[in-house]
């Protein structure tokens, strides 16, 4: 492996053990929250959708409200939160970037991967939960679903970078790349089952692409339809080719606009 | 000839103007499609300059001349615009000490961080842990977060790092400038030993006692530009000479912003009868009388401060005619002379300077300064800026 890949990875270990240690010990909720917020979130909707407006799946979503939410809470929870650091990244360490030469993509994909990893962990957990509660999840869907998790991580990595190289310049895409998430969470399959949407919309699901990813995710575990792999593959890969050359061809102009 | 451990060649570096939003996205376009910033404000320029192993260089230069911006350029923090930096081996930069520590993490998480920061292997590090300890001298605190540390602490952490790694070329900042005495002794002492021991140095200074001390070749850094480089005595002795001159000027075109219509205007200065900046010239313990004329537009007697200053614009002695209860004589309808005079004036030999300022009749506000310089002549190996009385108890 060459030298600077290796410094690379070197230097993203240390950046995602120090988010951690961070995010863990920096307060006494801090940790927990990150592990407690999507299940509070679970909790919320299961007793909106189930009780109060009780909604009822359609069959082909193959499992109760709760297992059929929280497969797809968690891969979100993972994107949007990642997404949403990254975006802060370069500017948080601004002061660390203009007194230590370091690569500052390092800086990006760390938080991004912080984010996969305790979110990924507790992704496992929940299904586990769900699987010994006997709500029809196929724990071994786990693995089919990882390589899926995987791509999402790999799109998140390359919309990370885009949309944090371009922070530096135009300050307030943070702001709005997070009001569009939020629109993006009601935009996918997430809360509901693309079968329950008028089929005039249903076509607008499938040019969103985390659709394809978060059904992806949810098939194995629970048995409904899979969609094709091409979108999530395609779009992963465009994200992250995109990323990669628009953050190279500004991060050497970081320190100046900071 | 050792060999060539950093080399900038022609290295010039420009910050885009950004003052609106739309110079952000002008910017932000311009460079997505590959072009440099428009309208740049340059800050470095045809900077060459070659760094041998086992050499020590100063870089000396005013506030804002560019010094910083080249050791990031050639740290890689900073990008230059153009032009090529080459490095060859380890380097370690002392831009701000302690400049990537967490102050929520122990000294010990921190000094881990750092060192993979630096390029060190998780191992390396540890097992240098103890002496990086003690020559920080902090103690017990290195398992303290380092919030609770006291600035003089972190600098010495950060130092101690560095003096851990032994890099192949030292850039450092001003750091000596930092921390407590004893501890700057201990830096300059470990810079030394690494100088002794083959260690190469980039130094920049304002002091040029350390630049003198540590370095045996300087560059001078103007305007972005090289002003010079060689010798370390040639170029410092240069520059300081440089920066005397410019203070005089700067001080000269002060005393001719004089304008019309103020309140209070001095409109004569002589000493000892002389003035327009002619010479003048007295014996040591010679006499000088100053006399000066100010203009009062509403007639209210005004006030004059009167002040020697040394060539260099160092100040000797001041002193106002309200300190001393001192009135002037009127002349006219709306001027006022004042005359003071220094008998026995203990100046040591050199050139002076008498300024007058003057001043509303509260003594609170100044409204010009006009000059004029005087020397002491005299022959005397005492040392300083005037000749204070003393006397030695005799021997038998």
């Amino acid at each position: 492996m060459p030298q600077a890949s290796q410094r690379w990875l070197h230097l993203l270990r240390h950046f995602v053990a120090r988010d951690l240690k961070q995010r863990y010990l920096g307060s006494l909720w801090g940790g927990a929250w990150a592990l407690l917020q999507p299940l509070l979130t679970l909790a919320i909707y299961a007793v909106v959708f189930v009780e109060v407006l009780r909604v009822r799946l359609p069959e082909a979503a193959g499992a109760g409200f709760v297992p059929f939410f929280a497969a797809g809470l968690w891969p979100w929870t993972a994107f949007a939160e990642s997404i949403n650091r990254a975006m802060g990244a370069i500017p948080e360490n601004a002061g660390l970037l203009g007194k230590v030469a370091l690569p500052s993509s390092v800086l990006v994909v760390a938080p991004i991967s912080t984010g996969f990893l305790i979110h990924g962990l507790g992704f496992v957990g929940v299904m586990a939960l769900l699987s010994l509660l006997g709500q029809g999840v196929a724990l071994a869907g786990l693995l089919a679903a990882a390589p899926m998790f995987a791509l999402l991580y790999l799109l998140a990595v390359g919309l990370g970078l885009l949309l944090a190289a371009l922070q530096v310049f135009v300050r307030d895409l943070a702001q709005v790349v997070a009001q569009l998430l939020a629109l993006l969470f009601f935009l996918t399959p997430i809360v509901y089952a693309r079968e329950m949407v008028p089929p005039r919309f249903a076509q607008v699901l499938g040019w969103n692409p985390l659709t394809a990813f978060i059904e992806g995710m949810r098939a194995p575990l629970l048995g409904t339809p899979s969609p094709s792999w091409w979108l999530p593959l395609v779009a992963s890969a465009l994200a992250l080719l995109l990323g990669i050359a628009v953050f190279r061809r500004l991060s050497r102009h970081f320190e100046d606009f900071l | 000839m050792s060999a060539v451990l950093a080399r900038l060649e022609d290295v010039r570096k420009a910050f885009p103007h950004v003052t609106r939003r739309s110079d952000r996205i002008r910017a932000l376009w311009r460079l997505l499609a590959g072009r440099p910033p428009a309208d740049p404000a340059v800050v470095l320029d045809g900077i060459t300059l070659e760094v041998r192993r086992g050499e020590s260089l100063g870089i000396v230069g005013e506030n804002g001349a560019g010094k910083s911006t080249l050791l990031k350029v050639l740290t890689g923090v900073l990008a230059p615009t153009s032009g090529q930096v080459e490095l060859a081996g380890s380097v370690a930069a002392l831009l701000e000490l302690g400049a990537g520590f967490h102050p929520e993490f122990t000294g010990r998480e921190n000094v881990e961080m750092a060192g993979a920061l630096m390029g060190y292997r998780p191992g390396e590090l540890r097992a240098q842990m103890d002496s990086i300890v003690a020559f920080a001298d902090i103690g017990r605190y290195i398992d303290e977060p380092v919030k609770h540390y006291s600035s003089g602490m972190v600098v010495r952490l950060g130092f101690a790092l560095v003096a851990a790694r032994r890099p192949d070329l030292l850039i450092t900042d001003e750091v000596l400038a930092v921390g407590d005495e004893a501890f700057q002794r201990k830096c300059v002492r470990w810079i030394e030993e690494y100088l002794a021991g083959g260690g190469t140095l980039m130094l920049v200074s304002h002091s040029m006692y350390h630049v003198q001390k540590l370095c045996r070749r300087a560059v001078w850094i103007q305007h972005g530009r090289i002003e010079a480089i060689g010798d370390v005595y040639e170029v410092t002795q240069r520059y300081l000479a440089a920066q005397e001159t410019r203070i005089a000027a700067d001080s000269a075109a002060a005393g001719q912003r004089g304008a019309a219509g103020l309140e209070f205007e001095t409109r004569l200065l002589t000493v000892n009868g002389i003035g327009g900046g002619n010479a003048v010239a007295i014996d040591a313990d010679g006499t000088i009388e100053v006399e000066a004329v100010v203009r009062s537009q509403g007639g209210r007697v005004p006030v004059l401060g009167v002040g020697i200053v040394r060539g260099d614009g160092t100040p000797v002695y001041g002193v106002t005619s309200e300190m001393d209860g001192a009135a002037p004589r009127r002349e006219g309808a709306d001027g006022f002379r004042f005359v003071l005079r220094f008998a026995q004036l203990a100046l040591l030999p050199g050139t002076y300077t008498v300024r007058a300022h003057a001043m509303d009749p509260e003594a609170l506000r100044l409204f010009d300064t006009v000059e004029q310089p005087f020397t002491v002549r005299g022959r005397t190996r005492e040392l300083g800026l005037v000749r204070l009385p003393h006397a030695w108890d005799a021997g038998s």
